[in-house]
């Protein structure tokens, strides 16, 4: 069990930059839909829609973008120390 | 408004039925060799892939509520209401960190409800159980209003709204409810899952028709807005201020940025601590498609904006503003606006969709709410040797009586209180963040820290929930109250003072050297993707037949 957690610290360690991305993206993602001041105004107007309504509209595809770009990373993280990883199913019960 | 379209009344029949068929015919979707076990009727076999899930999700989080809600907030207050459009984004992200988590530990050790990660992280009974009856408390009042949302749709389209009798008057409602009540009996969570797909369809074809037809009969997007605009900034002859708010304000009172962030962020962390968000959840087959959901997800939350501008739409079109107004019940705005708009076969497919849009989460709650009282108060408390077969057969019994008990909430009490006791369950639901999403990654808080600031939290919340006061109510006024000179959520200040009470009570019961309990997870089974289904369950996959 504790080669299971260092295993997944290592993860972290030997990948800081990819790790970092991860955490960066999904951060981001969050502050720039809490963080209400910067699109809680009119303009600039896209066709008939104010700045706030098109804003919230557009986010969310970009969520969608952000999360899948963030699985492919996390991905990549895995692949790479996980080739024995299946003692994660079935010792548990 | 007594009088009955006899086109739009039997469209809704005739989806009705096919509906009701579905249900039924869904106990043999994906059957299992052994049906009695709570894998099984409370968790559909545990075996939906991305797709289904995707469906079980969408149709378990957007409900009937939401289509009529959310517009009728927006047609009241403004743009506050799009709190709710900003909070369906930010909860993907969110949720991206720790739902993985819980579906993993859950997945190893089996555990059917949130109150059982609970009870298996800390070792406590006790903590459980406060989880599991703020769970059951938030749920009750949620499904009754999945009622409220039919009933809106009934009063509108004419039916039994003119006797006076309570039982004539509901008496649709009551078949309703009655066939929700059987076909989630024989069926458990697969009825709910089969049924989402003609929800979504339903839901899906009548918003992008009207989101491009409506804008067509008021003249344009432009027009539209800009009444709105103009609308919000009138001034109100009762409260002597604006109608409501175009854009949140700067200001530190009434709907400001703050408000709308914290209520869209608060209402972000609740969502999947509700019971029947983490049945939908751990309904999936693997931990990749819960991840995966969170990517497609917020394709759905594209409907809820557009739902959502349908409350401009409604004060956009004279005739439906006026319907409202002389009503009084801004719960009907958007089945108004879709009578008013749309031909009478269209405002049937609507109103159907509308009403299976509140049976496939009602289904969800009662079965989530259902197993949280049959694993964590009655197989904990009063029968510890419970079988697998034993346990189905209470949850599928504890089904019926808390539908039974929504209904009476629905009918019987006056809608205004339903609704504020729904507001209060995301504020109470909201207080099992710390214990929750602080027990999937640290086992640092202490479990009688955690009972203790969930305590106070829940006490704070509703206290200050009640004291909330406008012009025309003196109680329950709204969710969000003024703390040092800034409106704010409730949910948001309660959790705070909940997390502050938790870590000082961690340290000083730390100090103390207090039993901490033992905790039956390891670190790596957050992480776990099993490739089969639990070990115990006889036959989880039923693809194998």
């Amino acid at each position: 069990m504790t080669q299971a957690t260092t295993r997944s610290r290592s993860a972290v360690a030997a990948h800081p930059l990819i790790s970092a991305a991860i955490a960066i993206l999904v951060a981001a993602d969050i502050f720039f839909s809490v963080y209400t001041p910067i699109y809680a105004r009119l303009t600039p107007k896209l066709g008939d829609f104010p700045f706030f309504y098109w804003y919230l509209l557009i986010f969310m595809p970009i969520t969608s973008l952000v999360l899948w770009l963030a699985m492919q990373l996390q991905k990549r993280l895995a692949a790479d120390v996980s080739t024995a990883d299946a003692s994660g199913s079935g010792d548990a019960r | 408004m007594s009088h009955v379209n006899a086109t739009t009344f039997t469209i809704v029949i005739v989806l009705f039925v096919i509906v009701t068929g579905v249900g039924f015919a869904a106990a043999r979707w994906r059957r299992a060799e052994n049906m009695m076990h709570l894998d099984e009727w409370g968790l559909g076999g545990r075996g939906f892939g991305t797709f289904v899930t995707w469906f079980l999700l969408g149709g378990d989080l957007y409900t009937a509520y939401t289509f009529i809600a959310v517009p009728a907030l927006v047609f009241g207050s403004g743009s506050i209401g799009f709190f709710a459009v900003s909070y369906t984004i930010m909860v993907f992200p969110i949720v991206f960190i720790f739902l993985p988590r819980l579906w993993s530990v859950c997945r190893v050790h089996g555990y059917v409800t949130p109150a059982d990660f609970i009870r298996g992280r800390y070792g406590s009974r006790g903590l459980a159980l406060a989880s599991a009856f703020t769970g059951i408390l938030a749920l009750m009042p949620y499904i009754a209003l999945q009622l409220v949302g039919i009933q809106a749709v009934l009063t509108v389209m004419g039916v039994g709204a003119s006797s006076t009798n309570t039982f004539v008057k509901d008496l649709p409602l009551f078949i309703a409810f009655l066939v929700l009540a059987i076909f989630t009996y024989v069926s458990g969570l697969r009825a709910p899952a089969l049924i989402a797909f003609i929800k979504d369809t339903l839901i899906y074809l009548f918003v992008i028709v009207a989101v491009f037809y409506i804008p067509t009969r008021l003249g344009g997007w432009g027009h539209i807005f800009g009444t709105a605009q103009a609308h919000y900034a009138s001034i109100s002859p009762v409260t002597g201020k604006p109608v409501g708010t175009f854009i949140p304000t700067s200001k530190s009172i009434g709907s400001t940025q703050l408000d709308f962030a914290s209520l869209a962020l608060g209402s972000a962390i609740a969502l999947f601590m509700y019971p029947h968000a983490i049945t939908g959840t751990l309904a999936a087959k693997r931990r990749g498609a819960v991840k995966r959901n969170m990517i497609y997800l917020p394709m759905y939350s594209v409907l809820l904006a557009l739902i959502a501008l349908f409350g401009y739409m409604a004060v956009a079109d004279p005739v439906t503003a006026a319907n409202v107004k002389k009503t009084g019940n801004a719960q009907l705005a958007v089945p108004y606006l879709f009578q008013h708009m749309f031909p009478s076969w269209f405002t049937g497919i609507a109103f159907a969709g509308i009403i299976i849009g509140a049976l496939v989460p009602a289904a969800i709650m009662s079965i989530a709410a259902a197993n949280l009282f049959t694993r964590n108060v009655f197989t904990e408390f009063f029968k510890q040797d419970a079988s697998p077969a034993l346990q189905t057969r209470m949850s599928q019994w504890a089904s019926l009586v808390v539908k039974l008990g929504a209904l009476l909430f629905a009918v019987e009490l006056p809608h205004t209180f339903s609704i504020n006791l729904q507001l209060l369950g995301g504020v109470w639901i909201l207080q099992l963040a710390p214990m929750m999403i602080g027990g999937l990654f640290t086992r640092w808080f202490h479990r009688w820290a955690l009972l203790t600031g969930w305590l106070a939290g829940m006490a704070y919340g509703t206290i200050a929930a009640y004291n909330v006061k406008n012009a025309t109510t003196s109680h329950w006024a709204a969710s969000s109250d003024i703390v040092f000179g800034h409106t704010i959520y409730i949910g948001l200040t309660a959790v705070i003072i909940n997390l502050v009470i938790a870590v000082l009570f961690t340290l000083v019961l730390k100090a103390a050297k207090v039993p901490e309990g033992t905790d039956e997870t390891l670190p790596h089974q957050y992480t776990a993707d099993p490739e089969d289904a639990p070990a115990r369950a006889p036959a989880g996959v039923g693809a194998q037949q």
